[in-house]
């Protein structure tokens, strides 16, 4: 998982660096380029301890010999999440016995947020509401994660957002704090019939979540977002909403190993947003499988123009989006998050909004 | 309970059963809200297809026009017409840097002008497979390859032999392992010094089929014969190609080419060509084997006389028939495929091939298709598209001259606006013709569009033929010149297409920027990251020559930089994980920015670095 060497290297602690690009320098450097931070840090920034035991991943730390909490380095769990930069966003993370973050401590990142006239200190501002939160909590961009600090850089925030939590979860889990997926190993049945748009609804096989002008606050009676989504890989939604040539080519089958959610959208409201167009990240939504948050980038997305079900509403937006993470598993209950940014006259107003999913039991295996 | 009990569960009726125990059954959730009921857009129909493709929409079917004399070819979105790319192939495009980068160079060979006439794409039983795309250029005697992923050119592939390479197929079963590429123009073979007794000999002169191995581009080897070569079609069987030659005479001026009463349809037998391959049967002319398909010297090709100075040949979709275009005759002249082998083996007379010569109207030009058993013919001087029927057509050539008169196979005439050239059907050059879309290519536009002084746009005419009657429903302006077009389903395009480049598949990709001086050449390698490049100054002496190699390292699809040199007349731009080099003269003393041409950030502007030309 990780080389000692190096972790000994960032214990010791690095300089602050503002790395410009100059004549004949490496293009490692080149590359994180004009905007690349990085802070010096020790473990007791984040842990209020006087020793130390590493650990696979983790440092226990204590404190009169008694065990208080756990360090640890995001991109030892979530290297994989990257931000608007491309480059994770490294974070020194700790946490107590119970899992309530102690404090989360930004040592490394290129995100251009100057470009929206954005500092440095908002970006640290912003990570200081994360001391005392619950892990088992969510916490969610929008709404107990204000976006104040740091307005416009959505990206920046959702990704940030999910590398805390996601590194602390499983973290969390692998010291016995939280227990690891349980539950029975179910999956997906591999038969499939043909079904239409409303017998998917009627079946919660495709969910819909309905947001309202009013209940925005915005003026009108329209149904500001529409939204549609659903776990394709099971046969029996995926061939219906995809049609059976577009399953075939995307997902195969539930044993190929393919899992992917489809999310449609009509209304003024957008879940695609526009952040993943030159950030290559979906700042709106995300999903959740207990501990486990899935952020979505480019390289997961295929455009759907239609939902192919007979009966089907014309769509706005659509998108078949590749879970990646190993440990999702397709029958068991997700949630997916959206947070869905408005404006109330010239004011950006941000909403968060949750709906669970599952699976219908019998397109389950029995 | 087992998998194989609840696989048992699962059908239909089983499903309701569950639903309803579960008290979820269609109106007891009452989830649908109202105005989600509506329904699906109208896209199939009757005569009546959507043809408006919403904003953030996509269109069913990427077509690919030729680009005529401007050297390049097109990329359009159908139904909705709207251009979406040109990939720059026979000319140069100081856009992307096609002719300016050493890459584009390499495959140019300092010829930047090009005539592009006929798009094809490769096959796999009788339809697209989405690998590649083969196109001709007449101007210049060469054949090029785009590869669909990239939607690029990766190789150019010049013709010795010939002049006018015009018509242009590849082989449409088992899959494309050949191209045919037609000669329009007879010339002495060779054409040059060691032949100059032949100049003026025009009866010295001759067409050729070249055909071409699609994987290798390279050529197989070139069947020379007395006729010159106009359009070009395979079967679907792997069996023969098809040309028409109007030019049987060996005339060299107009009156010399029309003085016949009637010219020809070629038909190649590749396994004949294959024989004759095989037995060393052929002699080298610059490299290439040149078989000999002259009449009376071998039965490569069989002639199957057609009316004077024809022009189009189009297989059917079901491939039964030939249908061969009249232009001088107002009439098409249809082949049965199914008799070829008897007329090449002798058993019948190549006449005897033809099942039907319905009139058309005045100059029948090409020929398509809907997959329901229609035709449709785009007829020049009556500025018309006709839809026939060819089972009708054949059925009244049985019956005689007076059934014939009645014109029984004619469904639709349609006046297109104005003198149409090629016409083309989507799909409709495959097994898959699904009969949605006609574009008809017209090559007078005069009062369709705001005038736009005396040269003016072509006019691509979108017609809806689902219906029994052809609808006009949209107007396209298209600059300088397609002349044939295909429009491909979506869904074997787009899988294909790939966001990023393989970085490494380029073995100049830089992954560290460096200057490296060898004598008077200086080799630059930089990296571009919007919105910096890995280096922010160069230095070079007078009279340096200079290879700058830069790769794209954004990740990001759609992150395009460009590397453009001030006073330099440099230019190109790079596609995420693309390398790309130039090779030039550092003639110019001074200070010279290098900047991107190519919006990738908000510090677009920024992104520059120095190039000092040092005295």
């Amino acid at each position: 998982m990780k080389d000692k060497g190096k972790m000994k290297r960032n214990v010791i602690g690095l300089i602050i660096l503002l790395v410009i690009g100059s004549p004949f320098v490496p293009a490692a450097y080149a590359k994180w380029g004009f905007f690349a931070h990085e802070y010096k840090y020790k473990l007791e920034d984040v842990l209020d301890a006087n020793k130390f035991t590493e650990k696979k991943g983790y440092w226990e730390g204590y404190r009169d010999n008694k065990l208080v909490g756990y360090v640890f380095l995001s991109k030892d769990w979530t290297k994989d999440l990257l931000g608007y930069s491309g480059q994770h966003l490294e974070t020194l993370i700790g946490m107590d016995t119970k899992g309530i973050i102690t404090r989360a401590k930004l040592i490394a990142h290129s995100e251009p947020i100057v470009l929206i006239g954005l500092k440095e200190e908002n970006y640290h501002k912003f990570m200081e509401q994360y001391s005392g939160k619950n892990i088992m909590q969510d916490f969610s961009v929008g709404k107990n994660i204000s976006l104040d600090a740091v307005t416009g850089a959505t990206v920046t925030a959702v990704v940030q957002n999910a590398i805390i939590l996601r590194s602390a979860r499983k973290v969390a889990s692998l010291t016995g704090l939280i227990e690891a997926h349980k539950g029975p190993n179910r999956k997906l049945n591999k038969r499939s019939v043909s079904l239409t748009w409303e017998e998917l609804l009627t079946s919660t096989a495709i969910k819909n979540l309905r947001i309202t002008s009013k209940e925005l606050g915005i003026e009108g009676e329209d149904i500001y977002l529409d939204l549609y989504f659903g776990m394709v890989t099971a046969p029996s939604i995926g061939k219906n909403v995809l049609g059976e040539k577009f399953y075939k080519e995307t997902i195969g089958g539930p044993e190929a190993g393919e899992i992917s959610i489809a999310v449609f959208s009509r209304g003024k409201g957008s879940f695609k947003g526009s952040g993943f167009a030159r950030g290559g990240i979906f700042d709106r939504f995300s999903i959740e499988q207990e501990e486990r948050v899935t952020v979505f980038s480019e390289t997961d997305y295929r455009i759907l123009t239609d939902i192919k079900a007979k009966g089907a509403p014309v769509v706005q937006e659509g998108g078949l989006f590749k879970i990646r993470q190993k440990d999702f598993n397709p029958a068991d209950p997700f949630r997916f998050n959206l947070i869905l940014p408005y404006r109330i006259g010239g004011k950006k107003e941000f909403r968060s909004f949750k709906t669970e999913y599952k699976v219908p039991e019998m397109f389950l295996e029995q | 309970m087992s998998d194989k009990m609840s696989d048992k569960k699962v059908n239909r009726r089983n499903f309701f059963k569950i639903v309803g125990a579960a008290g979820a059954a269609a109106g007891v959730g009452a989830v649908i809200p109202r105005g989600t009921r509506t329904a699906k857009a109208q896209k199939s129909g009757n005569g009546r297809a959507k043809y408006d493709v919403s904003p953030g929409d996509l269109d069913d079917y990427y077509g690919f026009w030729s680009g005529g004399h401007s050297g390049e070819i097109r990329l359009i979105g159908v139904p909705s017409m709207r251009e979406i790319k040109r990939i720059p192939v026979f000319n140069k495009d100081v856009g992307s840097g096609w002719g300016i980068t050493d890459e584009s160079k390499a495959l140019l060979r300092g010829r930047d002008a090009g005539d592009t006439h006929h798009v094809h794409g490769s096959y796999k039983n009788g339809t697209y497979d989405g690998k590649w795309l083969f196109v001709n250029d007449k101007l210049n005697n060469r054949m090029a390859r785009i590869r669909i992923d990239y939607l690029e050119v990766d190789a150019i592939l010049d013709i010795p032999n010939i002049q006018g390479a015009h018509g242009l197929f590849p082989q449409r079963y088992p899959e494309t392992k050949w191209v045919v590429l037609n000669s329009e123009f007879q010339t002495p073979v060779p054409n040059d010094a060691s032949n100059k007794a032949a100049f003026n000999n025009p009866q010295e002169y001759y067409g050729m089929h070249t055909i071409v191995d699609a994987e290798k581009m390279s050529i197989v080897c070139q069947v020379m014969v007395d006729e010159n070569l106009d359009l070009a079609a395979c079967d679907y069987q792997g069996k023969y190609s098809m040309t028409t030659s109007y030019n049987i005479e060996k005339g060299v001026t107009i009156s010399e080419m029309l003085a016949s009463d009637y010219d020809y349809m070629l038909v190649f037998h590749w396994g004949k060509i294959r024989d004759a391959l095989r037995q060393g049967k052929y002699r080298m002319v610059n490299g290439v084997k040149v078989v000999d398909g002259r009449k009376g010297h071998s039965d490569i090709a069989l002639r199957i006389p057609v009316p004077k100075n024809p022009h189009g040949v189009n297989i059917s979709p079901d491939g039964r028939y030939a249908v061969c275009c009249g232009k001088v005759s107002p009439t098409v002249t249809v082949v049965d495929l199914e008799k070829i082998d008897s007329a090449h083996d002798g058993k019948i007379k190549p006449e005897e091939c033809i099942v039907a010569q319905p009139y058309i109207g005045l100059g029948p030009l090409h020929t398509t298709y809907d997959g329901r058993g229609n035709a449709i013919t785009s007829v020049f001087i009556d500025s018309t598209n006709v839809k026939w029927n060819i089972a009708k057509a054949i059925e009244a050539e049985k019956q005689g001259a007076k059934a014939k008169e009645k014109n029984p196979h004619i469904v639709d005439v349609l006046d297109i606006h104005y003198q149409v050239g090629h016409i083309m059907a989507t799909m409709a050059e495959t097994k898959e013709a699904d009969g949605k879309w006609l574009v008809s290519l017209n090559k007078i536009s005069k009062d369709r569009f705001l005038n736009c002084g005396p040269l003016k746009p072509e006019n691509d005419q979108l017609i809806d033929i689902t219906g029994e009657k052809l609808k006009l429903v949209h107007d396209s302006p298209a600059y300088i010149e397609p002349h044939d077009c295909i429009m491909v389903r979506r869904d074997i395009i787009e899988p294909k297409v790939q966001d990023r480049y393989d970085m490494f598949e380029n073995p100049l990709a830089v992954t560290d920027n460096s200057v490296v001086r060898n004598g008077n050449h200086v080799t630059i390698k930089m990296t571009a990251t919007a919105p910096v490049f890995g280096l922010q100054e160069v230095r070079v002496k007078q009279g340096d020559e200079v290879t700058l190699i830069v790769t794209n390292h954004d990740e990001i699809s759609d992150l395009t930089n460009g590397v453009a040199i001030s006073s330099y007349n440099i230019n190109f731009v790079l596609g995420p994980f693309q390398t790309k080099s130039v090779t030039f003269t550092a003639d110019k003393p001074g200070v010279f920015w290098v900047y991107c041409t190519n919006f990738c950030h908000a510090l677009h502007l920024e992104m520059r670095m120095r190039f000092i030309v040092e005295v």
